[in-house]
């Protein structure tokens, strides 16, 4: 067992090399490429990838055909690809830089402006760290609220952005969860991104989404509302090799008078955070990266 | 000290509302999170916020927090050192 996964471990590792050299030979669309025999055997041929992706796809596309099951499952596994891909680029080619656009920025500098903070909600979906690490822009200090463990490979990617700032990473599994530096850090009128869709521990509500219930965390609607800072919703799609669009979908106030109003305060904006991602799907059906089953209770 | 702990109890029973406990039952030395009175993150943060409100005191960081958030004793004593 253990030679045979040295084996695999050893294969893999020539799968990344020979990857690494066609982007530098033949840049990201020569990658694109050669994906597609790559993602086309592992759909066809292993059972875990079409696992990985059926609580969601079955749940987007109810009523596909085997066929388009086959498709639907084919192109997330594609697309999951290329934001790989596009990764490798940025972090192996010299000069690689992502282009692109951000919807509603001008709605963000304005609440920043206000200087009460401004907490940026996102989701594992389309290119978000690569072009979350453009936001190292804005004209306040970014944190990223996030787990420890992922610290450093996000660090890595948020550091590819060549711009004076970094983001400032505060650990999620430190002490009350990372919850009294980030409300520090919204008090001193900064930024602080928080992933909204995947529940860990903690205080989470309970909400439908696409037709099934699933847990989200509360964290980051009780530190806006304790600061008395926005919420922005905002999530990344990947729009071509090496560009991305960010978009914001929705900017709140979570605020509630008394504890007994906070169970609904947090029942609303968890629903605002589920619509906006059941748009964002309909737009964008294959950038869905949550890949295990989300709605498992 | 003893006024700062009683604000204190009080802020946790009326502003908190914790359930099933008064002001006067609370210990001096009692745990504030986990096991003990219960208070979880988003608590903190609620109680982070009424420190800054009741006894204008910022409690900026975790470090802070972590030696500050252990019991009422630690708090009322965070409060008297950083009060102006």
């Amino acid at each position: 067992m253990v030679g045979k996964n040295k084996y695999l471990q050893q294969l893999e590792a020539l799968g990344h090399w020979f990857f690494y050299v066609t982007l530098h030979l033949f840049g990201q669309r020569g990658a694109h490429i050669l994906l597609v025999p790559v993602v086309l055997s592992y759909v066809l041929w292993s059972r875990k990838i079409r696992r990985t992706v059926q609580p969601y796809l079955k749940r987007r596309f109810p009523k596909a055909s085997v066929i388009g099951y086959f498709r639907h499952t084919f192109l997330t596994v594609f697309s999951f690809g290329r934001v790989l891909v596009e990764r490798g680029w940025l972090g192996t080619v010299k000069d690689a830089c992502l282009s692109g656009t951000i919807e509603g920025y001008e709605q963000i500098t304005a609440e920043i402006a206000k200087g009460k903070g401004l907490v940026l909600l996102t989701a594992h979906m389309g290119n978000w760290q690569s072009a979350l690490a453009n936001l190292g822009d804005l004209p306040v200090p970014v944190n990223a609220l996030m787990l420890y463990d992922k610290k450093a490979v996000a660090k890595h990617y948020f550091d590819l952005n060549r711009s004076k700032k970094s983001f400032q990473i505060i650990d999620a599994e430190g002490g009350f969860g990372g919850m009294v530096d980030s409300l520090a850090a919204l008090n001193r009128g900064e930024v602080v991104t928080i992933m909204g869709d995947r529940f860990i521990k903690g205080s989470s509500t309970t909400v439908d989404f696409l037709g099934s219930e699933i847990k989200l965390p509360d964290s980051a609607y009780m530190l806006a509302a304790s600061a008395g800072a926005p919420v922005a919703i905002v999530f990344a799609a990947q729009t071509g090799g090496g560009s991305y669009q960010l978009k914001v979908w929705d900017i709140f106030y979570p605020e509630y008078k008394s504890r007994d109003e906070r169970g609904q305060m947090l029942m609303g904006c968890a629903e605002k955070f589920s619509s906006a991602m059941e748009e964002y799907l309909v737009l964008y059906p294959y950038q869905w990266y949550n890949f295990h089953n989300f709605w498992k209770k | 000290m003893e006024t700062t702990k009683a604000k204190l109890k009080e802020i946790l029973v009326n502003d908190l509302k914790l359930q099933g406990i008064t002001p006067e039952e609370i210990g001096d030395t009692e745990p504030l999170f986990g096991e003990g009175l219960g208070l979880d993150s988003l608590d903190a943060v609620e109680l982070v916020v009424l420190i800054q409100k009741y006894f204008d005191v910022q409690i900026s960081d975790m470090e802070e927090g972590k030696v500050a958030f252990v019991s009422i004793e630690s708090l009322a004593q965070y409060i008297l050192d950083h009060k102006d």
